[in-house]
C-alpha cells in the first residue's frame, strides 16, 4: 500500500528533478564558466572554479565598458517598459471596457502586426527614425522597443482586464470615481498579476533584445549589454570566459526582477485556471 | 429619503432587434420597498441600472423627488446599490471597501471612521475590518456589499439579486435581516429579485415584469390573490396556478363556465364581465390551495380524474391529476395525512369563489369569483415605516 502512494510521489520528484537539472544545467554551467579563464576553460569545460576569479567582473564592468552598456541598457529597458506597462495598460483597459464602434477591428489590427518578423520592418523602421533625428540614439531604440511589444502587451492585458467583473467597474462609478481614477484605483491594482506577467516578459525580452539595438545603435557608448557581449566574440578568437561573465552580468537583473514578481507571474498566468 | 418616479422609461440597445425595457410606468413612494419580480431576461436588472445611471435612458422620464434624472450622471443621483457579485474590490480591506466611496465625496477621515464603524457594528463585521474579501465567507461578502451602500446614507437604496449567490439557510436569515434594516433605516429600497418568496415577503409592493414591460404592480398578497393576467398567475406560486383551457357558455342570460364535460356556475362573479365572452375560449385559474380533496358544501364543484404524482412535502402533500375530459394536468394541496397513490381514482372539489376567468386571447383577467378580495393589506405599510 505505502508503494502505490509513495511510487506516483517519486516519480513526479523524478520527473521535476530531471527537468530543474535540465532547465538550471547552463545557468550554473556559465555561472561556473564566469569564475574561470578562458584557458582553464579549454582545459576542462566542466571543471568547477576552484579558484574562483571574482577579478573577471570588476575587468568586464571597467576596462570592458560593462559599466556603460549595463547602464543604457537599464535606462532603455527600463523606460521602455513603463512606458510600454502604462500605454499599454491604458490601450487594453480602453479596448476591453468601452463598447465603441470599431472595438475589435481596432483590437485586431493592433494584435495582427505581430505576425509581422522585426526583419521585415527593421529597414523600414531604421528609415524613420533617421528621418525623425533618432538614429543612434537611445530615445529612438526605447520607442523602436515600445512599438515592438506594445501589441502583444495589449492582447495580454486585454484578455485579462476583460475577464474583471462589471460589477466592480460599476460599483467604483456609483461611488463616485471617474473612469481615469477607475483605471488607476481598480483596473491596475487588481489586474496587477498580469501586468505583472507583462512586465517580466517585456523585460527578459528587451534585455536581451540584440537585432534592433545592433542596427540602430552605432556609437559604442550608446550600446546596450547584448551587443556588450558581442565585443568578446572576434571572428578568430573567442573569450568565452569573459563572455560568460559577461552574461552573468546581464542575466542578473533578470533573477532579481523575477524573483520580485514571480508569485505575480503565477498568478497571472494561472488566472482562471481555478475558481 | 426620496420618491422615484418612472415616466414611460424605455431600454433599446444597438442592433438589438427587441426593445429590453418598455413603456414602464411606476411610482416609488418615500420609505418604500419596492421589488422589481420576474423572470430572467425580463427587463429587471435594466430597468435598476437605469435608475442607477449605469444605462442610458433610451426614452422616457427618471425623476426623483421631482427632478429629472436622465443626464445626472450615476455618481451624483445620490444613489448606492448592491450587487449580485457585491462587487467587493478585492485589492481592499473591509475597512478600505467601506470607505473607499466616502473619500470620494471629501468627507473627513473622523466622519469616514464614523460612518465606516457604525455600519459594521450594525452588520457585525467589526472582527474583519482589516480583512479583504477572499478571507471571508459569502454572507460576510454580502453583508461588507451592503454596508457600502449604508455608509453612503443615499436617498434610495438599489439591490440586483443581492441573496441569489447565498446558501438557502444563510438567504432566508439575511432576507430578515435586510427587512429589519428597512425598517430601521426607513430609506426608499428598489430590489430586483426572481425569487417569489424574496418578493412576497420582503416588498411593500411588488413590481412584477415580463418582456420589458409592467405586468402587474400592487402589494404582495393582491398580485398573489389578484393576478393581471395568466403570466403573473402563473409566475407566482409555488406550485402555480391552475390554468385550464375552457369557455365561456349562455343559458337563460346567465354566464356558465364550460370545463370539459362541466357546466359551471360561478358564485359572485360579475356576469356582465363574463357574458360579452359567451362562445369564446379562456382560461379557468385556480390555485392548488382552492382545489381540495372531496370538499362538500359551499360552492363547490367536483371533478374526478386519476392521481398521475404525488409529492409529499412534510407540512402538506402536492398530488397532480388528470382530470376526466378537461386534457391537462391539475395540481392540488392535499394534507399531510395524504394517502393518495398514483394511478388511483381522485375526486377533487372546486372552491368556485376563488376562480380567475382569463381572456384565451389576450391573457388579461375576465372575472373573479366572489372570494377573492380587491385590497390586501402589506405585510410593511409605508404609513407604519415612515412612523
Amino acid at each position: 500500500m505505502i508503494w502505490k502512494q509513495a511510487l506516483p510521489r517519486a516519480l513526479i520528484l523524478l520527473a521535476l528533478s530531471l527537468y530543474t537539472a535540465y532547465a538550471a544545467g547552463p545557468f550554473l554551467w556559465i555561472a561556473s564558466m564566469s569564475l574561470r579563464s578562458t584557458q582553464d576553460i579549454f582545459d576542462n569545460p566542466y571543471a568547477l572554479p576552484l579558484a574562483p576569479q571574482f577579478g573577471k567582473y570588476v575587468t568586464a564592468w571597467t576596462t570592458s565598458n560593462y559599466g556603460v552598456y549595463f547602464t543604457n541598457s537599464t535606462v532603455v529597458v527600463v523606460a521602455a517598459v513603463l512606458i510600454l506597462t502604462v500605454v499599454g495598460a491604458m490601450a487594453a483597459h480602453a479596448l476591453a471596457r468601452y463598447k465603441f464602434p470599431g472595438n475589435r477591428f481596432v483590437f485586431f489590427l493592433i494584435f495582427s502586426t505581430i505576425i509581422f518578423p522585426p526583419q521585415i520592418t527593421i529597414i523600414a523602421l531604421f528609415q524613420v527614425l533617421v528621418d525623425y533625428g533618432l538614429f543612434n540614439s537611445l530615445t529612438g531604440l526605447t520607442l523602436s522597443y515600445v512599438a515592438l511589444q506594445l501589441p502583444l502587451t495589449i492582447f495580454l492585458l486585454e484578455s485579462f482586464f476583460a475577464r474583471l467583473p462589471q460589477d466592480l467597474f460599476d460599483a467604483a462609478r456609483m461611488d463616485g470615481y471617474s473612469d481615469w481614477e477607475i483605471f488607476w484605483r481598480i483596473t491596475l491594482p487588481v489586474g496587477l498579476p498580469a501586468v505583472a506577467t507583462t512586465i517580466i516578459l517585456n523585460f527578459i525580452h528587451l534585455w536581451n533584445e540584440f537585432l534592433y539595438a545592433v542596427v540602430l545603435i552605432t556609437d559604442e557608448n550608446k550600446r546596450t549589454l547584448p551587443l556588450g557581449i558581442m565585443k568578446f566574440m572576434g571572428d578568430q578568437l573567442q573569450d568565452i570566459g569573459m563572455i560568460a561573465t559577461g552574461m552573468m552580468i546581464a542575466v542578473i537583473p533578470v533573477i532579481v526582477l523575477y524573483a520580485f514578481f514571480s508569485e505575480k507571474l503565477i498568478q497571472g498566468m494561472t488566472a482562471g485556471a481555478v475558481k | 429619503m426620496a420618491n422615484v418616479t418612472l415616466d414611460r422609461l424605455t431600454k433599446r440597445y444597438a442592433n438589438a432587434t427587441d426593445v429590453a425595457v418598455s413603456d414602464v410606468s411606476l411610482g416609488i413612494a418615500d420609505g418604500e420597498f419596492m421589488v422589481l419580480l420576474g423572470p430572467s431576461g425580463c427587463g429587471k436588472s435594466t430597468t435598476l441600472r437605469m435608475i442607477a445611471g449605469l444605462e442610458p435612458i433610451s426614452e422616457g422620464t427618471l425623476t426623483i423627488d421631482g427632478v429629472r434624472m436622465n443626464d445626472v450622471p450615476a455618481k451624483d443621483r445620490d444613489i448606492a446599490m448592491v450587487f449580485q457579485s457585491y462587487a467587493l474590490y478585492p485589492h481592499m480591506t473591509v475597512y478600505e471597501n467601506l470607505a473607499f466611496g466616502l473619500k470620494r465625496r471629501g468627507l473627513a477621515k473622523e466622519d469616514i471612521d464614523r460612518r465606516v464603524r457604525a455600519a459594521t457594528q450594525m452588520l457585525g463585521l467589526n472582527d474583519f475590518l482589516a480583512r479583504k474579501p477572499f478571507a471571508l465567507s459569502g454572507g460576510q461578502r454580502q453583508r461588507v456589499a451592503l454596508g457600502r451602500a449604508i455608509v453612503r446614507e443615499p436617498r434610495v437604496f438599489l439591490f440586483d439579486e443581492p441573496l441569489s449567490n447565498l446558501d438557502a439557510s444563510l438567504r432566508v436569515s439575511t432576507r430578515n435581516e435586510l427587512i429589519k434594516l428597512h425598517q430601521r433605516l426607513k430609506a426608499t429600497m428598489i430590489y430586483v429579485t426572481h425569487d417569489q418568496i424574496e418578493a412576497m415577503t420582503m416588498g411593500t409592493r411588488i413590481c412584477i415584469m415580463n418582456k420589458g414591460r409592467v405586468a402587474q404592480i400592487g402589494p404582495p398578497l393582491e398580485v398573489y390573490r389578484a393576478p393581471a393576467d395568466t403570466f403573473v398567475a402563473s409566475f407566482l406560486g409555488n406550485p402555480p396556478m391552475n390554468l385550464l383551457p375552457a369557455r365561456i357558455e349562455a343559458a337563460e342570460g346567465q354566464p356558465l363556465v364550460a370545463l370539459g364535460a362541466h357546466r359551471l356556475t360561478l358564485p359572485g362573479v360579475d356576469a356582465d364581465a363574463l357574458l360579452p365572452h359567451a362562445g369564446r375560449d379562456v382560461v379557468f385559474g385556480i390555485r392548488p390551495e382552492d382545489v381540495r380533496e372531496r370538499r362538500a358544501g359551499g360552492s363547490a364543484a367536483e371533478i374526478a380524474g386519476v392521481v398521475t404524482a404525488v409529492e409529499p412535502l412534510g407540512a402538506e402533500t402536492l398530488v397532480t391529476l388528470a382530470p376526466d375530459g378537461i386534457g391537462c394536468e391539475l395540481v392540488l394541496r392535499g394534507g399531510r395525512d395524504c394517502r393518495s397513490r398514483v394511478g388511483e381514482r381522485f375526486l377533487a372539489a372546486f372552491d368556485l369563489s376563488a376562480t380567475h376567468i382569463f381572456s384565451a386571447e389576450t391573457t388579461r383577467i375576465i372575472a373573479r369569483g366572489g372570494a377573492v378580495p380587491l385590497s390586501y393589506p402589506t405585510a410593511f405599510p409605508i404609513e407604519e415605516v415612515r412612523a
